[in-house]
């Protein structure tokens, strides 16, 4: 078991160190995501009240849809070949998936990380609960992290990889962009985000189970 | 006794025709009037499309676990029938929520819920079109139709589980059914002759795609011949080969 976390930790190492060398998802997606962000007020209006609450929304939504493009990396960086390596040498198709929804998770982080101060300063959003924040994050880029690998998985080595992609996991992600807008929503009326937490952690554990059945199913794929 | 497929057309046709009329015939509704009618095609097309998604599920599970190409027909045939019928349920609700609401689309979770099914299910549909290999698209489409079912439950339980403007489950919950016995005797009609149709076209799917993989094979075969050929050497018309 220990090796197989090992293994899981090594894919994981080995993800973030290509996308060190590439810079792919902070120096060209989030800046892509920012600008998106700043197109936002010129389409509906430069209004201060009106950015204030569209502000903490606009942020996780463009996290999402932009996140789907760090999420679908994973399978330009590693070819048929590669892969076929790690099924030769005995890693399970799961812990596969696993060591690349760790990378594809700090990837998300830092990225939402990123995005976080220029949302503040474009839109200036209440910040009461921000140390919320700092919980909800983590469990969003977990969850999406591991919805992305199951659907890159289905479209990995596909021609239409691209484009099928973010309409297999935007649907699915909705459950995320719910529990990450209302426990904002509920810090800034008083109330406890806590339930919206707990709806991001049980969708979290069911996609970790989804990983692991999935990563068995789709061995022979991989 | 070998179930007669060939009888399945004309009963769904005149059942379904029978429940058309009778929802004509039937009381409108107090306060709705004659838009309520809508329902009776409205929720027959909600429970084929829950049907036809369950058939994707035991499809999937099916080919996972036999891996026979049968399972995977089944799958993508019922696939197809549920998108087809959440189509409507979702422009059939629109046509009545506009009068009725004042606004033909709304943010209720039922609503929303049943959009995102809709997409989840195209999504389906367009991996199965993009995977060229028989088995690799099985198994692909086998997985996703076993995670894609997940939504179906949130779709019926939303408007428990919401407070919604759809109103919550009148016929499928527990206790006597919260409608008129005449308007539900007339659904009732309407469900099973819409559940023929829909049985009728999923047959329909299920043998056409079995004639596409029969001409896939065909054109396979072809493409082998002629690879056979090729190998041979080239004669050009006039001159000799034999040197």
């Amino acid at each position: 078991m220990r090796e197989q976390w090992r293994t899981c930790a090594a894919i994981a190492g080995n993800s973030l160190r290509l996308e060190r060398r590439a810079g792919e998802a902070l120096l060209v997606v989030a800046p892509f995501g920012a600008v998106a962000l700043l197109l936002i007020p010129m389409a509906v209006g430069t209004d201060v009240p009106l950015l204030r609450r569209l502000g903490p929304g606009m942020y996780w939504t463009v996290l999402l849809l932009f996140g789907v493009l760090v999420i679908l990396r994973q399978s330009s960086l590693q070819s048929p070949a590669q892969a076929r390596l790690l099924a030769l040498a005995g890693v399970p198709g799961a812990i596969a998936m696993l060591g690349n929804a760790v990378a594809t998770a700090v990837l998300l982080v830092a990225f939402g990380a990123v995005l976080a101060p220029v949302v503040i300063m474009l839109y200036d959003p209440g910040m009461q609960g921000w140390p919320w924040f700092l919980t909800v994050l983590p469990g969003v880029a977990i969850g999406l992290a591991l919805l992305g690998v199951v659907a890159d998985s289905l479209v990995r080595w596909l021609d239409a990889r691209s484009t099928l992609g973010p309409l297999l996991i935007v649907p699915l992600a909705i459950p995320l962009l719910l529990g990450a807008t209302q426990s904002w929503q509920a810090a800034a009326f008083g109330a406890s985000p806590l339930p919206w937490l707990l709806l991001i952690v049980t969708v979290d554990l069911i996609l970790f189970l989804a990983v692991l059945l999935a990563g068995h199913l789709l061995d022979v794929v991989t | 006794m070998k179930p007669r497929f060939d009888l399945l057309p004309p009963l769904a046709m005149a059942v379904a025709a029978v429940g058309v009329a009778l929802a004509f015939i039937a009381p409108p509704d107090r306060v709705q009037g004659n838009l309520q009618k809508l329902m009776y095609v409205h929720v027959p097309a909600a429970w084929i499309a829950y049907l036809a998604f369950v058939l994707t599920l035991i499809g999937s599970i099916g080919w996972l676990w036999r891996r026979e190409p049968r399972w995977d027909r089944l799958a993508a045939a019922a696939a197809e029938v549920g998108v087809f019928f959440t189509g409507l349920a979702i422009a059939l609700g629109a046509i009545w929520g506009k009068p009725v609401w004042g606004v033909w689309w709304t943010w209720d979770a039922r609503l929303v819920t049943t959009a995102l099914l809709f997409f989840v299910y195209l999504g389906y549909l367009a991996l199965r079109r993009v995977t060229e290999d028989r088995s690799d698209r099985a198994r692909r489409s086998a997985v996703f139709g076993v995670v894609a079912f997940i939504q179906v439950p949130v779709v019926h339980f939303s408007v428990i589980w919401w407070r919604t403007l759809h109103q919550p489950p009148t016929v499928l919950r527990p206790g006597d059914p919260t409608i008129d016995h005449t308007m539900l005797a007339v659904l009732l009609v309407n469900l099973v002759g819409f559940t023929l149709l829909g049985a009728w076209m999923l047959r329909q799917r299920f043998r056409l795609l079995a004639q596409l993989e029969d001409l896939e094979d065909a054109l396979a075969a072809r493409d082998l011949e002629l690879a056979g050929h090729s190998i041979e050497t080239p004669k050009l018309e006039g001159r000799r080969s034999d040197v």
